[in-house]
């Protein structure tokens, strides 16, 4: 069993101000449960590091677009095929287009054999993930890698006119969840001069009054709020009177009838962000061109068939990345499960059309919405590589699982009864061979926002 | 699996068989001996475009006891080897070539004296396919799996090496899980947005 983390690894860089900022959030009477511990373990060279690549980020142009491969891309496959031990083993192919694609269930068979040589072992992270497809991931990452997301959040911002001023003193983000069971914590980001940053859970369960919620938001007054389409549902529930500069949403497809609501409530605007743990945000969604505009410079984007053929332009196909900011991960011809089109724009590439991110409530036996994430947690214990779930209109429930896992079926089917409060359950085989669409319903309202 | 082709195998055993009885004479070694290994690999190297590294030219100097005749006798074979114009369009500038006598021939050396090489077919085998695998490339004609096989079969050092890569391999991969695991990995660190 390894050792606990330290304070001091988990903030390296914190100041006076750091830890007072810490304590305003944990220390507020209207503070929630804070179930777990994180930090932004970031050594002070890194923290200059990250300045440096939020510049460059900033600056950086496509060199790629629907025509043309990027320039950098045969060096990065040289790299990949003589650095990461799964691609040394295959060879490399005489052409792009000849290398074989991987997905999410051959980084789950052995993680490691994606794990470039040069990379030092002694400060890795790893972020966990279910996804759509069934099969449980943990990805490799970095404290630095994780402190690149905000160059890409920043790039997004800029976009929609939003230039970060929260610094010392201040909260610069919140992060939303609606779960049952949810990683909460307090940290502080110090490329922004230590501003507050608290990922919290708005299911009453983790308050000492739910009124709570609507207290602490205003009293943190956090100048962008992270979330996903069924915490934002909730957060506009609550009697919350602070004004974000911006709301940021990850993780499931986004209504424009709830991106709608929450701007014209919040005055602000809302980015759709298309991210992914794999690969962190890939795209922003741009009203007018009705697609996801690409934030990745270094990210090559292709839309191939079932074949792993590319698709003919205009066409929607399976996305697939190549590249990316992840050094413990470089990905090679990924394909990520989501489908669109690649479309050019004057800003550079953009997905239309995205979809495979829909996000579903199910009904519980007692009338109450539960996320779709909560079932994912329900059958996590279990070693399942697939599953799906299916809400029919009259309320049943059918769990499919592959033929050779049904002698899970009573496991799961009392741990899904559970989580629905009652229901009963039926399991059935799953057919499909390809990838599937996890949770679905055919109740009008389960399609949550 | 591609690797570029290089030069026929049949001319490099070719060549072998027909090695100088010179290079195969007692090298300079602790003030005695004949072939000055160091000056014959140097030249070879800069006929193909590359500076011998100083330390390589030490350790060929004769004048360190801890290398032995039998690899300063192998470097002179492999010199005469690579004096091969086939060379000149495979291996150009190779950055791979100094390591072929700094970490290829020491293993070699110490399996089989310098003649095996040059009157045994097997060890000729070896010897060239060797030099050929190092260098990136395959011999000409053949696959880089069937290369591969064929290296493997004639020779117990490359049966060692891959067996150590393998071993090495497998610890790194067993490491990468071990360190995944670890309570601080666990916890992550900080993102804006989590998926």
């Amino acid at each position: 069993m390894s050792r606990e983390p330290t304070d001091a690894e988990r903030y390296p860089t914190l100041s006076e101000a750091g830890r007072a900022m810490l304590r305003f959030m944990s220390e507020h009477p209207s503070a929630p449960m804070l179930r777990n511990r994180s930090g932004n373990r970031l050594l002070a060279e890194e923290v200059e590091d990250l300045r440096a690549y939020e510049r460059e980020v900033a600056a950086a142009r496509f060199a790629w677009s629907t025509r043309h491969a990027p320039p950098w891309l045969d060096a990065f496959v040289d790299e990949v095929f003589a650095q990461v031990p799964h691609y040394r083993s295959l060879g490399r192919p005489a052409g792009f287009a000849q290398i074989a694609t991987v997905g999410r269930g051959d980084l789950a068979a052995d993680i490691a054999q994606f794990v470039p040589d040069a990379v030092p072992l002694d400060r890795l992270i790893n972020f966990r993930t279910t996804g759509t497809t069934g099969h449980p991931l943990i990805l490799p990452s970095h404290p630095l890698v994780a402190g690149r997301y905000l160059a890409f959040h920043q790039r997004a911002l800029r976009r929609a006119g939003i230039e970060l001023r929260h610094g010392r003193g201040q909260v610069g983000v919140m992060l939303l969840g609606l779960q049952r069971k949810c990683f909460t914590y307090i940290s502080v980001t110090p490329t922004m001069d230590e501003s507050g940053l608290a990922k919290i859970n708005l299911h009453p369960d983790d308050w000492r009054d739910p009124a709570d919620r609507a207290r602490y938001l205003d009293a943190m007054q956090p100048e962008v709020i992270a979330g996903d389409p069924i915490s934002f549902a909730a957060l506009l529930e609550l009697p919350v009177r602070h004004r974000p500069r911006a709301l940021l949403s990850v993780s499931m497809a986004l209504s424009a009838s709830l991106r709608a609501n929450l701007s014209e409530r919040f005055g602000c605007p809302v980015l759709d962000v298309y991210s992914m743990n794999e690969a962190g945000p890939l795209g922003v969604y741009d009203e007018t061109l009705d697609a996801f505009v690409l934030l990745q410079p270094r990210m090559y984007v292709e839309t191939l068939d079932a074949h792993g053929h590319p698709v003919p332009q205009g066409q929607s196909g399976e996305i697939a990345l190549t590249g990316g900011f992840n050094f413990c991960l470089p990905l090679l011809r990924y394909r990520t499960g989501d489908h669109g089109v690649l479309i050019d724009t004057p800003e550079g590439p953009a997905i239309a059309q995205l979809h495979g991110r829909q996000p579903v409530r199910f009904l519980t036996l007692d009338g109450d919405w539960i996320n779709n994430i909560d079932l994912t947690h329900a059958l996590l214990p279990l070693p399942l590589s697939r599953y799906t779930v299916h809400q029919a209109a009259n309320g049943d429930v059918a769990v499919a699982l592959a033929r050779a896992e049904m002698n899970y079926a009573s496991e799961a089917a009392n741990r899904v009864s559970a989580a629905l409060r009652g229901r009963d359950i039926r399991v059935i085989e799953l057919t499909s061979e390809d990838k599937v669409l996890q949770y679905t319903t055919d109740l009008p309202g389960g399609m949550a926002a | 699996m591609s690797m570029p082709a290089g030069p026929s195998l049949e001319r490099l055993l070719r060549r072998l068989i027909e090695t100088p009885p010179d290079f195969l004479a007692p090298p300079w070694r602790g003030g005695e001996g004949q072939v000055r290994v160091a000056a014959v690999v140097n030249d070879v190297l800069a006929a193909l475009d590359v500076q011998a590294p100083m330390s390589l030219l030490a350790t060929l100097s004769g004048e360190l006891k801890a290398v032995s005749a039998e690899q300063l006798s192998l470097s002179a074979v492999l010199a005469w080897l690579l004096a091969d114009d086939a060379w000149h369009r495979f291996a150009k500038a190779s950055p791979a070539l100094p390591a072929l006598f700094a970490e290829a021939v020491p293993a070699l050396a110490a399996e089989a004296h310098a003649s095996r090489y040059v009157f045994e077919p097997e060890r000729r085998e070896e010897l060239a396919r060797t030099a050929i695998a190092r260098l990136g490339l395959t011999p000409e004609g053949e696959t880089a799996s069937q290369a591969a096989d064929r290296l493997a079969s004639v020779s117990g050092v490359e049966r060692r090496r891959l067996l150590e890569a393998s071993r090495e391999a497998e610890a790194r991969a067993r490491a990468i899980r071990e360190a995944l695991a670890r309570k601080a990995a666990e916890e992550s660190a900080d993102k804006w947005t989590r998926e």
